[in-house]
């Protein structure tokens, strides 16, 4: 390239006051490959942007370099004033002689040296610029949800009902979630399932929505726009074609002592079951490793008995593949168990409390179901090991959560809410009952939130110690809650009918593997990783790839609600056009000089980088190496500085255009 | 202030945070030794200690390498390469003997003008006290094949010929 | 090097009837293998014509397998073989490889990198007290007096992860780690000391560059080093560029050398690589705790990172 535009900005005085601009700009005229230099006072002042214009078409120009301010100011507004005038937006360069020198550096003849430095440094740079032209990826309007709880729910209908379809995974039998298995929610009291039903119903008739229950994710390929997703349907052994739901087969399975996992194992299901009456599917399945008919071969009943005859002993896992351009993981949480040892501690669950071995002593969803009307107790509050109205509860706060040293060192954020609501569930079922909490501090900070807390202290009576506890242990028929009151200072010893304790709130099992698939990044305890905490706490760094819900944290139904909703309209921005436009500030891979080391694969942070094989016409594998796709890469330029070779070059920012800056020094 | 010496610093820095600090520091109109030529990368973890090297042998007396805090990556992970390729690198510099004292490496975000300032002003006082990088220049002078005939093979040889 | 052989010890270390039981079990191998089509070469070592002097050697019948031998003399790193000297077995099928152990390292950091799969070769791994050193006396039985430097501080006798092993070491005398000695001699020199101890060697460098063409990891298409555009090092035999050379040849093998001193031994100069490698791999140690062994690992130190690595030297 020999003719290079040098272009010297007097930013009003904010340049020329310790900057010679005439100086630099006749300096710059004299380097090689320059055609024309001038200064002007205000470079992006529409004036100054036809000065650049005209000098393009007076000298012909292949090349520009403004020397004015910082290129992270005006970069943009001169590569498209030079587009505009034909010149590829990449073939201009901005030396920052304002923020870098004249606004740091008093002494004008420093201070011009060093600008004509910089602009030499450019001009240098420019010679090596290649012509860059954006990328486009095209996109499929289609996108799918991992995750059938309320934030899967939410954000899936939002989808829809903007006209796209939505593919929405759920590895249970039912949609719902946790929120299905909720009593009342806080702060208002309403009944959950009055308020999710409708909407799991909304998701099951939505003409947009195709819904997988019963299955999970297998396998994830592409990239942004252009993801095949390899969904595993398990074997339902029912036909959900032929189903009516009816029923039947549920009454007449013999085998009914199975621990209802929906209710926390309060409760009992038959083999072939639906988790809950209103379960969306309607559809049973059979739980194959409870069922007579798999383990022995013999009984058969709920077959003999279903009219459309939509039992299949013989169905098998199906792998369905879904395109889809956009993904939306709301896998949600799973509570922790004191029996459980915690991720990273070296104590092993919480032996002071028993190991879970004590059967009144219960955690913050197993109350759920006691209280809830559809749960097995039918909404009395009745302590498992004899089925007794406790009159006495104690509720323990933080149990796991803000623990350090049992290894989970944040808070869990709901537990504060929801153990005020089961004070007030509580009081409502029990009148004549006492509700004890031990906290450490009561964190309220939502609509509404401080104002139900009260509620519970003030007019439900429920007594808050502040205090830990430390120990509780059966004596006779009783819980004894040893625990100390730090606002006094005194031990306090309570012998409580029922404890009830606020476990904390933890990433899925199996999160990490999901992450693994999907190339999502996820923290120490395997929550998912936003792309920026507060800038773009919905987006991962891995492009089209979304969260909503307790998946990213843990998180109360508004807060999942709301970024379901914005994890939604995301998708809905991307799927607004048909191709995506990036900067071409990629990395690509010169298949020649390849040899598929592959460590660039290895350090990519966006999973980018992907293996190619080279064949010759025969088709016989001459070499495998490394391709990196320009959808995904996000253009660090980690593999070019890895790369032993440098077989792969990141555009914008090659060894050439970083050599010739270095060689001008 | 005149000085009998001022050296030639050379910065590698990421656009997204010290690039931007050093943005900072000029709109805070702070004040530092103009003797820093910056040369700005994506990520730290595009800077090739090829880039390192090359700047000292064409008279670089001081080389600061600066990018994102941990965890602050623009890239998400690119800082952490660079972490250790450059731990790796600093060893075998100081091992070929060059004086890690003129190499420095830091982390500025967009928000530390003044650290900006801070580093750059403590490397070039401090490579303005330890003198010129003599080692690298004089190697750039050096022209011919230094080596001795010090074996009796290659002096039987060298008689051959 | 510089080994002063008279006033070293000259017991042999292993007794020469382990070498001939050694070299009868590659043989018994090798017509195994080739006898039943399980390979269509075997690579190994065979005798050279200078006194106790063995070359590597690629066997594709069975008539040919008396020449394998193993003795002390077998210094060379068989596993080029596997990626740049592969046209010379190139078409002939699956290999066996006779390997010692920094050759299995380096068969180990090559399935690393993606070069070759565990199941094109078949490795006969060779229990190996030690090979001779450049400058050793080929009259005496591997030595104190004749091992090579790198040998003296070997940590790979034993084979590991092979198809075959052959031979049983005796328990192997210690011996003073010479090169490790060397290398603390230099990290305790300043900074000029060790910059000129370096460029007297770098300065003699001739640029042949056999310490890449030897090296099992040097199997770039396109060497950095070789390219003009941009020409990040100079490639004729000045000082600058000779040091730049060896800079960047010890950073690219950082995290990757198998320390087995090839390099070194190829060099017609004496320029003592391997202390550049060892230093690497002793700083990557001491970093990550990172040590090239016979595990194939899936991410070497240089393409991994930890959230809480060692940042003491950022400000």
């Amino acid at each position: 390239m020999s003719r290079i535009g040098v272009f010297v900005c007097h930013c009003g005085e904010n340049i020329s006051r310790t900057v010679d601009v005439e100086q630099v700009a006749q300096a710059a005229g004299a380097l090689s490959g320059v055609a024309h230099a001038c200064d002007y006072k205000y470079m992006c002042s529409d004036p100054g942007q036809n000065l650049l214009k005209k000098a393009v078409a007076d000298h012909n120009l292949e090349g520009i370099v403004v020397a004015a301010c910082s290129p992270r100011m005006h970069e943009k507004t001169f590569r498209k004033a030079a587009a505009s005038a034909g010149v590829n937006p990449f073939l201009v360069e901005m030396a920052n002689i304002r923020e870098h020198c004249s606004w740091v550096h008093e002494d004008k003849a420093e201070a011009t040296a060093k600008a004509s430095d910089i602009v030499t440094m450019l001009v240098e740079r420019v010679k090596k610029d290649k012509a860059l032209a954006p990328i486009t990826v095209p996109v499929t309007k289609r996108a799918l949800v991992i995750g059938g709880g309320i934030a899967g729910i939410q954000a899936a209908l939002d989808i829809a009902d903007c006209g796209h379809q939505v593919v929405l995974v759920e590895r249970e039998p039912s949609i719902g979630g946790h929120m299905a298995q909720l009593s009342e929610t806080f702060p208002t009291l309403d009944c959950s399932q009055c308020i999710m039903t409708p909407k799991m119903v909304d998701v099951a008739n939505h003409p947009n929505i195709t819904l997988h229950t019963y299955s999970e994710i297998e396998q994830v390929d592409g990239y942004i726009g252009n993801f095949r997703i390899t969904v595993r349907k398990k074997a339902r052994s029912v036909d959900m074609g032929k189903c009516t739901g009816c029923g039947v087969c549920m009454a007449k399975c013999p085998q009914k002592k199975i621990p209802n996992n929906f209710d926390r194992n309060l409760g009992t299901r038959p083999a072939i079951y639906v988790p809950f009456p209103q379960a969306v599917p309607n559809t049973p399945v059979i739980d194959r490793e409870n069922c007579t008919w798999f383990k022995t071969g013999k009984c058969g009943v709920c077959q003999k008995v279903c009219g459309p005859g939509a039992v299949d002993y013989t169905q098998e896992d199906e792998l369905i593949v879904e395109p889809v351009g956009a993904i939306v993981v709301a896998t949600g949480f799973e509570l922790y168990s004191i029996a459980e040892k915690p991720k990273g501690s070296p104590i092993k669950g919480y032996g002071e409390f028993g190991h879970g071995n004590l059967p009144d002593v219960i955690d913050g969803m197993t109350f759920e179901r006691l209280a809830s009307a559809s749960g097995p107790t039918g909404g009395k509050i009745q302590r498992p090991s004899d089925g007794k109205e406790p009159k006495q509860i104690v509720f323990v706060q933080c149990v796991g959560s803000r623990a350090r040293e049992k290894g989970i060192s944040y808070c869990s954020k709901i537990c504060c809410m929801y153990t005020a609501k089961h004070t007030m569930l509580y009081k409502h079922k029990v009148h004549d009952g006492q509700a004890y909490v031990f906290f450490m501090d009561a964190r309220t900070p939502g609509k509404g939130y401080d104002e139900f807390w009260r509620r519970a202290v003030e007019e439900e009576e429920a007594v808050y110690i502040r205090g830990m506890v430390s120990r509780l242990y059966q004596k006779n028929d009783k819980i004894v809650v040893m625990g100390s009151d730090i606002s006094v200072g005194v031990q306090v010893e309570i012998e409580a009918d029922l404890v009830v304790l606020a476990t904390a709130v933890q990433a899925r099992s199996g999160a990490d593997s999901l992450a693994q698939k999907l190339g999502i990044s996820y923290d120490g305890y395997n929550f998912y990783s936003e792309a920026h905490a507060k800038l773009r706490p919905v987006e991962c760094a891995t492009a089209g790839v979304y969260l909503a819900g307790a998946c990213q944290g843990p998180k109360d139904i508004p807060d999942s609600v709301s970024q379901a909703s914005a994890a939604a309209a995301k998708v809905m921005t991307l799927f607004a056009r048909d191709e995506l436009e990036r900067e071409p500030i990629v990395a690509k891979v010169v298949d020649r000089y390849c040899v598929g080391c592959l460590a660039c694969k290895k350090v990519c942070p966006y999973g980018a980088v992907e293996e190619k094989e080279i064949r010759d016409r025969q088709g016989t594998l001459l070499k495998v190496v490394a391709f990196v796709n320009p959808g995904v890469c996000g253009g660090c330029g980690t593999c070019q500085a890895t790369c032993p070779s440098k077989s792969v070059e990141l555009d914008g920012y090659t060894d050439e255009q970083i050599m010739a800056m270095i060689e001008a020094l | 202030m005149k000085h009998d010496f001022e050296p030639k610093i050379v910065a590698f820095v990421c656009t997204w945070c010290t690039y931007a600090g050093a943005d900072l520091a000029g709109t805070s109109r702070l004040q530092y030794p103009p003797n820093v030529r910056v040369l700005k990368f994506p990520c730290t973890g595009r800077i090739d200690p090829v880039f390192i090297l090359r700047a000292f042998q064409k008279g670089a007396d001081g080389v600061l390498v600066s990018g994102c805090h941990p965890g602050d990556c623009h890239y998400m992970a690119g800082n952490y390469h660079a972490r250790r390729r450059f731990a790796a690198f600093r060893k075998l510099l100081e091992f070929v003997g060059v004086d890690l004292e003129r190499l420095q490496f830091s982390w500025v975000s967009a928000a530390e003008g003044g650290k900006w300032v801070e580093m750059v002003t403590g490397l070039t006082e401090r490579v303005r006290t330890m003198g010129p990088l003599a080692e690298f220049k004089e190697l750039e002078q050096a022209e011919c094949w230094s080596g001795k005939l010090d074996t009796p093979e290659l002096n039987e040889a060298y008689q051959e010929i | 090097m510089n080994n002063k052989a008279q006033q070293l010890d000259v017991t042999p270390l292993v007794e020469a009837t382990y070498y001939q039981a050694v070299t009868a079990a590659i043989r018994s191998e090798a017509i195994r293998l080739l006898g039943e089509g399980k390979v269509a070469a075997v690579v190994g070592y065979r005798a050279g014509r200078r006194n106790n002097s063995a070359l590597p050697a690629i066997v594709t019948s069975i008539d040919q397998v008396d020449q394998l031998i193993f003795s002390p003399a077998c210094v060379n790193n068989l596993a080029l073989y596997l990626t740049k000297a592969k046209n010379e077995v190139k078409g002939k099928g699956k290999l066996a490889l006779v390997a010692k152990g920094c050759d299995l390292r380096a068969v180990a950091g090559l399935l690393g990198e993606n070069q070759l799969k565990r199941d094109d070769v078949h490795l006969i791994g060779i229990a190996c007290a030690g090979v001779y050193g450049a400058e050793a006396d080929r009259g005496l039985p591997l030595c104190e007096a004749t091992i090579a430097r790198k040998c003296r501080e070997c940590t790979v006798h034993e084979p590991q992860r092979t198809d075959a092993v052959t031979g049983i070491l005796p328990k192997l005398k210690e011996l003073p780690h010479l090169e490790s000695e060397e290398l603390a001699r230099l990290e305790a020199m300043t900074p000029k000391e060790r910059w000129d101890y370096w460029q007297a060697h770098f300065a003699r460098c001739i640029r042949c560059l056999a310490c890449r063409q030897v090296c099992p990891f040097c199997y770039c298409e396109q060497c950095l080093c070789d390219k003009n555009r941009p020409q990040a090092v100079e490639s004729s035999p000045r000082p600058a560029g000779n040091s730049a050379w060896h800079i960047v040849r010890a950073m690219h093998l950082a995290g990757r050398c198998s320390a087995c001193a090839e390099c070194e031994r190829g060099c017609p100069m004496d320029i003592p690589l391997n202390l550049l490698n060892r230093k690497m791999a002793k700083e990557l140690k001491e970093l990550y705790a990172y040590e090239a062994g016979l595990e194939p690992q899936e991410k070497g130190p240089l393409t991994s990172y930890k959230e809480d690595d060692d940042q003491s030297f950022i400000k």
